[in-house]
């Protein structure tokens, strides 16, 4: 082609008519859908090969359901603590204090029942409060004092740890043969910390078709250009009956059901509560604007100092419920509960956004991913590598998985 | 000197076929003017340059030489649509960026000897601030402007120019395309991407349109005359000739400002007035954006009151894009809804997702947004698109007083007179509007009154009918 070139011919002026527009919208928009969710599923896959392998190599010791669900069960302090980091890290921050918060809270939620005598209900309350307050702190800290956040979490995370220990004089608290009891509900084999008692299956079994019917309205509304409604309303209600079938027969599903314990189940209802709280009201937006660009937000109407505050106080409510939780299962509490709870918490946060999404922090990848480190660490215990290992194994995988992702991810860029 | 050929270049993001088998052919001395609608490609084209992104497919010749990117050749100079600086670091810092550095002894920095060739170099380009400032308090014009000095501190010899005009006020933009007039006089080859006509026309000596990833037309700029060449790069239906306005401004004040003072501006006095358009225009650091972000309560006042009519919103199109304007990693539906979240509210306080959306397609498909897709990142879109989707938040939140700076900034002749119609449409419904920009267009396509804001205050307003572009440059 030479410089002086002759012009083309001008082109068309209706090039792009409306409705060519819209299609365009669907069609791009459902590409864009299928090949995010494929990025998506790369590590989540990648987890589920190493489980199939465990299950090939170890075979009935890992395949168990039972067991499986125990170590839920056992973790499940981690995995709110690890909703409790989510929050923070959406609105662009680190809580490293939710810890030392699952600490204190697991201290006060034996303590001022076995010491002091206090009715249950009360000391549920001021543990809760306590969470709330300590939340407060690190957001007016951070936000109207403008103390680096890593900094002040990690000196009110000092605090709270030191109040635990100073409460409990340094040593452990548990309920002795003179001392109050722990309400019987509360704590032992057969109450909401044992992992004997179930979570009401009918629940569950409304949650599960809940489920189902949202599947169904998603298939639905993902109808290609050019099938009629009816006939891929059909076929939607077919996929699904067709998934719930299988999810009976082959995959059992009863069983799973069987062996939610009551705190897997509350785990789970607050997962939902706050799924619906990030994801389908203005707040969840807001944070994540925030977390995104708070000079953007801040002109486009959103208070971030407010919301910030907001997550923190979240934040610390939801470790407060760890230390609570962690206080049913275990039934006494110990210097340092919770301080190696720290790093899972914030490696299945971070997993969240490789597992069940490409970049975005969200509820059930913290969930999954959460899990997903647990059963990996745990395998190796089964297979017989020493309990000790567990740190390097959750290192590994967290900077492996992130690692990897993010590579594809870039590649599918074009970088 | 070198010619550089380009021939089947081609790029995709995902399914978004961008580059689709581009050819062309550079040689050396000439001053390229590229065109083309938001999102067609033409930041694509000078990353790949730059190296900053990888072809798909094609090959580039630098002379004889088969090469991967420009990017290691130090003739080369890039100037990217973001501008490619660090907020973080000061001016000296960022024209130190990527050059030897200076040495007193061993590792030691000769900090002054620094200091002082920043100083020659941004007063080179005209800028007239404390190389000391972080360059993340500058104005969006000051910033274009070190970007210019750093490129030709750098002696660069064939050099590629994203949209830096479309921040600076007429006089800067002039001076800038001097500057590169007589850079390419002296054997220096320079593309320049612009959506300024008259630009293209005065400076280039050829012009290269981009349409749907190819070339779509290639010609002298001397055998062309504007609406010429502005059939070639509207690629689509405008809404044509916009109507006559009805009425004239009302009477009602809907924005007062009473000796208002933040940030570089005032002692401010100003009015807003119901159906009334006004405009503002200045020197880049007249503290032009600071009356802005006062008009929008965006900063209190040190002092004076700003006052706004009671019931009335207020909505903002910032002057940076890329910092203030957008959410990166979120998506364009998201950006868009922000400031009017409440609308989408159930009853419950859940927000309906399904009606979100439809409104977002429908305000998609009314600004043309490229990709139209609600769920692309807003970090991935082109320049021209982030300012569409920053338009559309402010749309959504209904304001009765729009304050808008930059409006045009970067958006193709096309949208330009659609964002024309629409401020017009914006006026007959009632709204007042203050209109903060440096481009002397919008001031005359669309304000009732405008005034020069120089050291902070707004001089006398003027009516625009009896004004001209040279009366109100002499005022700056
Ligand atoms: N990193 C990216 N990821 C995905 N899509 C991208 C990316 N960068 C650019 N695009 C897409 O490529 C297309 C072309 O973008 P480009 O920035 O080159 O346009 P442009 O011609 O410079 O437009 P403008 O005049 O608005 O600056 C757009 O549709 C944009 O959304
Ligand atoms: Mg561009």
């Amino acid at each position: 082609m030479s410089a002086n070139a002759s012009v083309a011919d001008p082109p068309a002026p209706d090039r792009t008519p409306a409705g060519e527009g819209r299609k365009g919208a669907r069609g791009a928009a459902a590409t864009a859908f299928s090949s995010k969710r494929f990025q998506g599923s790369i590590t989540f896959l990648a987890f589920i090969a190493i489980f199939i392998g465990y299950g090939l190599w170890l075979g009935e010791k890992f395949a168990n359901i039972d067991a499986r669900a125990l170590d839920i069960h056992q973790n499940t302090p981690v995995l709110l603590l690890g909703l409790a980091v989510l929050v923070t890290l959406i609105a662009g921050q680190f809580d490293l204090s939710v810890a030392s918060m699952a600490t204190l809270t697991t201290y006060l939620v034996i303590g001022l029942k076995v010491n002091q005598g206090w009715p249950f209900a009360l000391v549920l309350g001021v543990c809760i409060l306590i969470g709330l307050i300590g939340g407060l702190v690190n957001g007016l800290l951070v936000v109207r004092c403008h103390v680096n956040t890593f900094i002040a979490t990690l000196g009110t995370g000092g605090i709270f740890a030191g109040l635990a220990s100073v409460y409990g004089k340094g040593g452990q608290l548990a309920p002795t043969g003179d001392s109050h009891q722990l309400p019987s509900w509360f704590s032992g084999t057969t109450s909401l910390g044992g992992f004997g008692e179930k979570f009401p299956a009918v629940v569950l079994w409304i949650g599960l078709c809940a489920v189902a019917v949202f599947l169904f309205l998603a298939l639905r509304r993902l109808r290609p250009p050019g099938r009629s409604e009816a006939v891929w309303t059909a076929v939607s209600a077919a996929i699904v009956a067709v998934l719930a079938v299988l999810a009976l027969t082959v995959l059992k599903i009863q069983h799973y059901v069987d062996a939610v314990s009551w705190t897997i189940g509350i785990l789970i209802v607050v997962a939902v509560l706050l799924w619906t709280l990030l994801d389908h009201t203005t707040y969840g937006r807001y944070l994540r604007a925030v977390g995104s660009n708070a000079e953007a937000a801040r002109l486009a109407g959103v208070k971030p100092g407010k919301e910030t505050i907001k997550a923190f106080v979240l934040g610390g409510l939801l470790a407060s419920f760890a230390g609570i939780l962690l206080g049913a299962n275990q039934g006494s509490a110990s210097p340092e509960v919770a301080a190696g709870f720290l790093l899972p918490a914030f490696a299945a946060a971070f997993l969240s956004t490789v597992v069940l999404s490409t970049g975005r922090f969200n509820v059930w990848g913290t969930l999954i991913g959460g899990i997903f480190l647990v059963w990996v660490g745990q395998g190796l215990v089964v297979g017989g590598v020493p309990f000790t290992w567990t740190g390097v194994v959750n290192g590994f995988v967290l900077v492996l998985a992130v690692a990897i992702s993010t590579v594809l991810r870039r590649r599918g860029a074009g970088r | 000197m070198t010619t550089i050929s380009i021939s089947g270049l081609r790029k995709s993001f995902g399914p978004n076929e961008v580059l689709r088998g581009l050819d062309l052919e550079i040689p050396p001395g000439e001053f390229v003017g590229l065109m083309g609608p938001n999102g067609a490609g033409k930041s694509t084209l000078l990353k790949i340059l730059g190296g900053i992104y990888r072809a798909d497919a094609g090959e580039l010749r630098y002379g004889e030489e088969r090469v991967a990117s420009l990017a290691e050749r130090p003739e080369v100079g890039f100037i990217h649509q973001d501008l490619g600086l660090i907020d973080d670091l000061d001016i000296v810092a960022n024209l130190r960026l990527g050059e030897p550095p200076m040495r007193i002894l061993g590792p030691l920095l000769d900090a002054r000897r620094e200091r002082k060739e920043a100083r020659e170099a941004i007063e080179r380009v005209g800028l007239n601030i404390a190389v000391e400032t972080q360059v993340g308090e500058l104005a969006p014009g000051e910033k274009a402007l070190v970007a210019v000095a750093r490129l030709l501190q750098r002696g660069a010899s064939v050099l590629f120019i994203d949209e830096a005009t479309s921040t600076l006020p007429p006089q800067d933009a002039r001076r800038l395309i001097s500057s590169l007039t007589a850079t390419a006089g002296k054997g220096a080859t320079v593309v320049m991407v612009s959506h300024k006509l008259s630009e293209i026309l005065d400076a280039t000596q050829r012009v290269v349109v981009i349409l749907d990833g190819k070339i779509a037309a290639d010609a002298r700029s001397a055998d062309l005359d504007r609406d010429e060449l502005a059939r070639m790069v509207v690629a689509r239906e405008t809404r044509g000739e916009r109507p006559r306005r009805t009425r004239g401004p009302g009477q009602e004040e809907v924005l007062r400002m009473r000796a208002a003072c933040a940030g570089r501006a005032g002692p401010v006095d100003l009015a807003v007035h119901r159906a009334e358009v006004v405009g503002l225009t200045g020197l880049a650091g007249s503290g032009l954006h600071d009356v802005a972000y006062m008009a929008a309560g965006a900063v209190s006042c040190r002092s004076g009151e700003v006052t706004v009519a009671t019931g009335v919103r207020r909505a903002m199109v910032p002057p940076n894009r890329e910092s203030q304007g957008g959410f990166a990693d979120l998506s364009t539906a998201a950006n868009m809804t922000l400031s009017a979240l409440s609308d989408w509210r159930r009853p419950g306080r859940l927000l309906n997702g399904r009606a979100e959306r439809r409104d977002v397609v429908e305000m998609v498909e009314r600004l043309d947004v490229r990709p139209p897709d609600p769920e692309a990142e807003f970090g991935t879109l082109s320049g021209g698109n982030k300012q569409k989707v920053i338009f559309g938040r402010v749309l959504f939140r209904r304001p009765g007083l729009y304050i808008l700076c930059e409006p045009t900034r970067g958006v193709d002749v096309a949208t330009r007179a659609d964002l024309y119609h629409l401020i017009d449409e914006l006026r007959e419904d009632g709204a007042g509007i203050l209109v903060v920009t440096s481009d002397f267009e919008d001031l005359f396509a669309v304000c009732d009154r405008i005034s020069v804001v120089e050291s902070g205050r707004p001089g006398e307003f003027l009516s625009v009918d009896e004004t001209t572009a040279e009366q109100l440059e002499a005022f700056i």
